[in-house]
């Protein structure tokens, strides 16, 4: 069988089977309410729930858009897998306290938090909208770098018989039925596929490129020899820089909207805490394999620019599929287990729009089933939108990745602050907020990404801390009653709050 | 201060250890297990701070209302 005749055939079985999840997703539906659809009657055991969270966290962009890091930086990007480790460590911080007040109180979106914490105060409701708005966009823009990694891993999967165009709006199309249809329970479900896919995937990578280099040393020997400064010891720079990424990753991947839900889908906290265990261990089986992909292509082609880079991993698999039949079918494992990846990710980044739009922006009541339809429109329009945005990509994956981050950081203390804080009140969050997007949004107006090492949207996240900090202290002290939403029993009035 | 306690105040330590900012910048490591050695000793911090977060996690108490403990 040909290259694109196989690639062809391996996304047709691949499609048929999320297809055939999708149909069985449907039949379980229990109602059309939002918390059947967004979080699958809040019914998600560990196994199911570890693969969802595993799939949803590690997406295109660390299969397509991190090799090609690994590729411009080097050896140094082996500390992305520390700041995927950190999302997990920072989530300590949120879901102990999050998961209880949510089965309590029946929460569907990110801001039904919001809204429970911060709603009877009069600048209450503005904090639910803005923070809705600053996680729309940054899902938005999260979305946008899942299309453009389907579209390249589309087109070398079947050798270009699906061209990049028709990669992103087919496969857009696809994400939108199963989504549509299947609400999260399909999301989960085949991201559970989708999981067992990138893992299968990612150890037949292992073993090709570890062969392929004759060993690990001969790989390192080769790298040194092309690009001295890929294997060099990094300077204080750089490393500042990564303690810049590991705290920005951490905190903002900690409260992805997508996550948030996936907190309020457990079956019970116990399942939580299981799947979470295991997720805690994952960046080392993923992240390690990617980056050691871009290193690996770093001497086989010396000359890429940055936006070709991000092609890296596509080019490798393309080579491996040369090589003969075996080659060509492992390849091709490969290529669906990374749209796998992408696919699920944007799968997941759609239904939380879905969410936060009709939920949040909208003020849709979460028990209604209009409420769901209104929330299936959203999210199509705004695909609709990235997909236009992603038939012509500007930027690398990479700085997607950190532009998303930058913005959703300053939801930071709506979340981590208020959990932990009784004292927190709306309008300083509110002013906060307003700061730290300010901040974050400078490199995107001035060309600056990063002052002294450090990101701009993480100085922005100072800012934005410090704000809602002082103002909150500058209020008088709560009185017993005031910190009740910080409790899992009924909600309490806020009258004396703001 | 519980299991639980002890491995998340050991993870920022291993972080520090992580980034090889004591090491002089720009020199030629040795090679270990056929990698650099900073990137060596990078991955065993990393692996360290996998398993204490996923202890962490198992000790962590996520209870729903209601939920036997």
């Amino acid at each position: 069988m040909s290259g694109p005749a196989l690639g062809l055939s391996g996304l047709a079985v691949y499609l048929a089977a999320l297809a055939l999840l999708t149909a069985a997703a449907r039949r379980r539906r229990r109602d059309d309410s939002p918390a059947d659809h967004f979080l699958a009657g809040r019914d998600l055991g560990v196994p199911v729930l570890f693969l969802t969270l595993y799939a949803t966290a590690f997406s295109g962009n660390s299969l397509i858009g991190y090799p090609g890091a690994a590729y411009r930086h080097g050896f140094a990007w082996i500390m992305a897998t520390g700041f995927m480790l950190a999302i997990t460590v920072v989530t300590h911080a949120l879901a102990p306290r999050l998961r209880p007040l949510a089965a309590a109180h029946g929460f569907v979106s990110p801001g039904d938090w919001v809204r429970h914490r911060f709603g009877a105060e009069p600048a209450g409701p503005a904090v639910v909208r803005a923070v809705a708005a600053v996680m729309t966009l940054a899902l938005a823009n999260f979305l946008l770098a899942q299309l453009v990694a389907m579209g390249h891993v589309a087109a070398q999967v079947t050798a270009g018989a699906v061209p990049y165009w028709g990669g992103v709006v087919g496969l857009a199309l696809v994400v939108l039925a199963y989504e549509t249809l299947g609400g999260m329970r399909a999301v989960a479900w085949t991201d559970a596929l989708q999981g067992v896919l990138m893992l299968v995937g990612l150890a037949a990578l292992l073993a090709w490129l570890a062969g392929e280099a004759g060993g690990l040393g001969g790989m390192t020997a080769r790298v040194a020899a092309v690009r001295p400064a890929a294997v060099a010891v990094p300077d204080g720079w750089t490393c500042l820089e990564w303690a810049s990424t590991i705290t920005l990753v951490g905190v903002g991947a900690a409260i992805y909207p997508q996550a948030i839900q996936r907190i309020y889908a457990a079956r019970s906290g116990r399942t939580l805490r299981r799947a979470l265990a295991l997720l805690a261990v994952m960046p080392l089986a993923t992240i390690v394999v990617v980056t050691l992909a871009g290193v690996a292509a770093i001497p086989r082609h010396p000359d890429l620019g940055a936006i070709e880079a991000d092609g890296v991993m596509p080019l490798l698999l393309g080579e491996w599929a040369a090589t003969g039949p075996a080659g060509a079918a492992l390849a091709t494992a490969v290529f669906v287990g990374a749209l796998a990846a992408i696919m699920s990710t944007a799968d997941s980044v759609l239904l939380a729009l879905g969410a936060v739009i009709a939920v949040d922006l909208l003020g849709g009541d979460r028990t209604d089933p209009a409420t769901t339809r209104r929330g299936k429109r959203a999210a199509a329009a705004l695909l609709v939108v990235a997909v236009a945005a992603a038939l012509e990509p500007r930027l690398t994956l990479w700085r997607l990745t950190e532009l998303k981050m930058e913005l959703l950081v300053q939801c930071a203390p709506a979340f981590l602050l208020a959990l932990h804080w009784p004292r927190l009140r709306a309008a300083p969050v509110l002013a906060g907020l307003a700061v730290g997007v300010a901040i974050a949004a400078a490199p995107v107006l001035l060309g600056i990404d990063r002052l002294a090492g450090v990101h701009v949207g993480l100085l922005g996240l100072a800012a934005n801390t410090a704000v809602a900090v002082a103002g909150s202290r500058a209020r008088p002290a709560p009185g017993r009653g005031d910190v009740g939403n910080l409790s899992h029993g009924p909600r309490r009035a806020h009258a004396r709050h703001g | 201060m519980t299991l639980r306690g002890w491995a998340l105040a050991a993870i920022p330590l291993l972080y520090v250890v992580s980034l090889p900012w004591y090491r002089a910048a720009g020199a030629a490591p040795a090679v270990l297990f056929g990698l650099p050695d900073w990137v060596v000793v990078a991955l065993a911090c990393y692996a360290g701070i996998a398993v204490l977060n996923a202890a962490a996690w198992l000790a962590t108490e996520v209870r729903d209302p209601g939920e036997d403990p």
